[in-house]
């Protein structure tokens, strides 16, 4: 039996085994995950996003243990930074899913971004159809604690939380595009904090209501470490998947957004076996040289380049 | 094993005792030698940890106990791993351990055994010693 099929009978040890190939890019394991893909739209993918210690791995490990409780088949993938020193990573937010591992019944993976920008790791994507192929009805994708910038999660899920405490700044922070306006559901996490009901107004009243779809944006306040307003939360999830459901919107956007991570992939993949070449042709050696020596600007020199690069593709197909 | 192979341990604390400074100290050796450490937070038992390493796809799990039950624990992991079909996991262990209980240790199946005082650096070669061996 090879390993799609393994992970289609449930054994978890194999869809462990098929990530790790996935994330070392191992060929053989693309053509396993080919074999997967028809069975991973049912799944409900939930990305959570917001600051280092908003309380996102804590919010996912309840979250998660009330929906085993009702039944319901779980995954998480929870992504940490990588040291750009040592390229080893400490992953500890299953260190927050306690509950939820003590019931043993949701598959838990940990990764580290591999220096990957935007948050996420490539081989998450892949992680979640493998777990998606287990059996698995709903998947939270933890984000690295994430900066302004870090949106690439909204290219994974059908759904993303973003989740702010009391505490993130003031209002001209809110004006500012970022994590706001990717968030499909916005949450203001440990509500016991005295300024949580202020924070609570301020950022109602600048939550993006995005204008191509009718899903409004809801606020909520919760407290993830005691529990406290997870049950309404997860109403506002099982809604959202309901609205994903109803007009086929759900299955179109994963497909534009599948498409995107791809061209963001690709777009690294290309410039990393490209980029390797250069010190082997004398022109791009020239342009380079020619910026360290202050004869050439940096906008004229990443022009020249391109061009350069666009016209021995352009040759080839001649 | 390199960069985008790196190796994967999980740092498990099982038992009851719940000073984990050791494992955190040792997490952090790992991970500046470029592994990738994943920490299973106090408490847990060793059906969790097992059940962590089978869905992390570790290369080997370290394991830190200062209560003094390393024996019984040793021998438990062992056979549980056995029964999850993970008996190519190494396991090593390390914390308040005395020296005579080590090939004891060893003979149930425990890969390396690093006790209290052993310098950080040779925890991070048994530690590769044991995943390369795993192949």
């Amino acid at each position: 039996m090879d390993l799609a099929e393994q992970v289609l009978m449930g054994d978890e040890k194999s869809a462990a085994r098929l990530i790790s190939l996935i994330e070392r890019g191992n060929k053989g394991a693309y053509r396993e995950l080919i074999k997967l893909l028809p069975y991973t739209h049912k799944t409900h993918v939930i990305g959570v996003t917001g600051p280092a210690g908003a309380g996102k791995s804590t919010l996912i490990g309840k979250l998660a243990l009330s929906l085993c409780e009702e039944g319901a088949g779980v995954g998480v993938v929870a992504i940490d930074p990588t040291s750009i020193r040592s390229h080893g990573a400490l992953l500890a937010d299953r260190v927050r899913m306690k509950e939820v591992e003590m019931a043993g019944k949701a598959f838990i993976r940990s990764m580290a971004d591999r220096d990957h920008p935007g948050g996420v790791c490539p081989a998450a994507a892949g992680a979640v159809s493998v777990i998606s192929a287990l059996g698995k009805q709903h998947i939270f994708i933890e984000s690295v604690g994430a900066g302004q910038s870090d949106k690439a999660i909204f290219y994974l899920a059908d759904t993303v939380i973003t989740v702010f405490t009391p505490e993130f700044g003031d209002e001209i922070q809110l004006l500012k595009a970022g994590l706001l306006e990717i968030g499909d559901i916005v949450i203001v996490n440990k509500g016991d904090k005295a300024s949580a009901e202020d924070a609570l107004l301020a950022i109602s009243e600048h939550v993006v209501q995005k204008g191509e779809t009718t899903w409004k944006t809801p606020v909520l306040l919760v407290q993830a470490h005691t529990g406290q307003g997870i049950e309404e939360l997860l109403a506002v999830i099982k809604a959202r998947e309901e609205f994903l459901q109803k007009d086929g919107q759900g299955a179109k956007s994963r497909r534009d957004k599948t498409i995107i991570f791809m061209m963001a992939l690709l777009k690294e993949e290309v410039w990393s076996r490209l980029a390797g070449h250069f010190p082997q042709d004398a022109g791009i050696s020239r342009i380079i040289e020619e910026v360290s020596s202050d004869k050439l600007d940096l906008y004229s020199a990443v022009d020249l380049i391109a061009q350069n690069i666009e016209m021995k593709v352009l040759s080839g197909h001649q | 094993m390199g960069r985008n192979n790196p190796i994967r341990v999980l740092m498990g604390k099982p038992g009851l005792d719940g000073h984990d400074v050791g494992a955190k100290v040792v997490s952090m050796a790992l991970r500046d030698a470029g592994m990738e450490v994943i920490y299973s937070g106090l408490h847990s038992t060793v059906d969790e940890i097992v059940q962590m390493a089978v869905q992390e796809g570790v290369d080997v799990i370290g394991l830190s106990i200062l209560s003094n039950a390393h024996l019984p624990i040793a021998k438990k992991i062992i056979s549980k791993l056995k029964e999850k079909g993970l008996s190519d996991v190494p396991v090593v262990m390390g914390g308040v351990i005395p020296k005579g209980d080590i090939s004891l240790l060893k003979e149930y199946g425990i890969a390396e055994v690093c006790p209290f005082s052993t310098p950080l650096n040779k925890v991070v070669e048994a530690v590769s010693k044991v995943a390369q061996s795993k192949g």
